[in-house]
């Protein structure tokens, strides 16, 4: 088993810990709880095999099911995106990329890494929540739930960016 | 052929992605039956235990309000002990008047919450009581305050409560003061706000009035607070009230519960069972019958032995 395996399993574990005993716990104005587990796929390097982005989004959604007692829902969600995150990668990245490059603030820039994190939550938010309701009887409520548990899961994942960004930073000069 | 094969290499993802979905889903539609779902939920053990420790470091957070709640049920009860007392000075007083011996029908086991959601359609309560206490499914869940839900499914040491705030969740209740019927039905949004549906035009209802179990059903005794009506609406189709209803049970700090554990409830459902099948009536008729012919023999003798039978009844 390679180092980046080994690391991304104990980024997995961290995440769960948080989403589990932290974020799952959040109901801000009774609707919006984010899904803070979908970092685990934004973080995946481009040129990753796309079978292995499935199969890992797959785990990753299951185990937050285990957790959560929505039996698939996350699974099914997880999958989703980690179908498009390739595709929304390739586009994004700028012109003189490297190859394998992992999406962050500094290689795709602030804004399009937003941009690129917040269009991935709102489709994993999406489906989990029209999964969860499965009707469309109650669709604003929904689309709040949606709109805001993509927008407070993107906020969330750039302050970790972030955290992380100022570490490695500091790493760097010292 | 050739051809086909190479389709398939170069798309394996979009094969291995619809394979996803569709466990996932398969997932998700079976987790309706109890026995598809029970290892996918926190009844399952692993989890359970993990949820279990989680509430037991948590549950030092809410120790205030818990025994703030703690301190008003044990002066209500304080003051019922209270009044029982007197009501039995009166009892005894009165030579003619007699306690009934009431059967002990109902039994409570109390619980702990472990895990519950309150933002889902489909909200779920593990308690860490399961079979091996006594518990069973379909059997009444409360608090202190009052009505929590009903008992869905259990493991060994867990079980699951379809509380009050699930969409499926419907529960039979009355008004406290004119006793007309209805059934409680929660709709997604307010963890403190259910409907109570199908109350009659005619009946009087006013605000601030407190709904209650009716005991229809044997999961609940008569009696028990639900909520208290809120807001006074007509149903769609106008033929009924649409009750707003604000209920006791605080579900967002709910710890501690109890579960009723109805005793009489087999007995009650094989008698409904065997008076609404033929062929059991026939069976029970047929020894009856026969017991009827056993008897006569026997009373005969005993009569011309005693001289006058004897009534049972009056000897205590």
């Amino acid at each position: 088993m390679n180092s980046n395996v080994l690391m991304r399993i104990g980024r997995l574990f961290i995440l769960l810990l948080l989403q589990v005993l932290v974020f799952n716990h959040i109901h801000l104005f009774g609707y919006i709880t984010p899904l803070v587990i979908g970092y685990m796929v934004v973080c995946f390097h481009r040129g990753s095999s796309r079978v292995e982005i499935l199969i890992w989004a797959f785990a990753i959604g299951l185990l937050f099911d285990i957790f959560s007692n929505t039996a698939g829902m996350a699974a099914a969600a997880c999958t989703l995106i980690a179908m498009i995150q390739p595709l929304l990668l390739n586009r994004m990245a700028p012109r003189d990329a490297e190859e394998g490059f992992i999406p962050s603030f500094t290689t795709l820039k602030f804004w399009n890494y937003t941009f690129y994190v917040f269009l991935l939550m709102l489709v994993l938010h999406g489906c989990f929540y029209l999964l969860d309701a499965f009707t469309l009887m109650d669709w604003q409520l929904t689309l709040v739930s949606i709109g805001g548990s993509s927008v407070f899961a993107t906020l969330i994942i750039i302050c970790i960016e972030l955290i992380v960004h100022v570490r490695k930073d500091f790493e760097h000069h010292s | 052929m050739r051809a086909l094969i190479d389709l398939i290499i170069h798309n394996k993802h979009w094969f291995v992605f619809l394979l996803l979905e569709v466990i996932s889903l398969v997932f998700l539609f079976s987790s309706n039956g109890y026995q598809k779902n029970v290892y996918f939920t926190t009844a399952n053990d692993v989890v359970g235990t993990t949820y279990n420790v989680i509430s037991s470091i948590t549950s030092y957070i809410h120790l205030k309000e818990v025994n703030q709640e703690l301190e008003m049920t044990n002066e209500q009860l304080r003051k019922e002990v209270y009044l029982m007392r007197q009501q039995m000075e009166i009892m005894h007083q009165d030579s003619m008047k007699r306690m009934p011996d009431l059967p002990l029908q109902y039994d409570i086991v109390n619980a702990q919450v472990v895990n519950m959601t309150l933002h889902k359609a489909n909200n779920l309560i593990t308690i860490n009581k399961g079979e091996a206490d006594g518990i069973r499914p379909e059997m009444g869940v409360i608090c202190s305050r009052g009505v929590v839900g009903i008992v869905y499914m259990t493991s060994r040491h867990y079980s699951i409560v379809l509380p009050l705030l699930n969409v499926n969740s419907k529960i039979s209740c009355r008004l406290r003061t004119s006793e007309f019927f209805g059934s409680l039905v929660w709709q997604r949004g307010y963890a403190d706000i259910a409907y109570v549906t199908s109350v009659p035009r005619h009946a009087p209802v006013k605000k601030k009035e407190i709904v209650e179990t009716n005991g229809y059903s044997d999961i609940f005794p008569p009696g028990l607070p639900i909520g208290v009506v809120q807001h006074i609406g007509d149903s769609p189709d106008g033929m009924s009230y649409f009750l707003k209803v604000k209920l006791f049970a605080n579900f967002p700090n709910l710890r501690e519960v109890s579960v009723i554990t109805n005793y009489s409830a087999p007995e009650r459902h094989m008698l409904e069972e065997m008076a609404t099948s033929p062929a059991s009536q026939d069976s029970i008729l047929a020894k009856h019958e026969n017991q009827e012919e056993l008897k006569k023999p026997e009373e005969q003798a005993k009569d011309k032995i005693e001289g006058t039978p004897i009534n049972t009844d009056t000897v205590r």
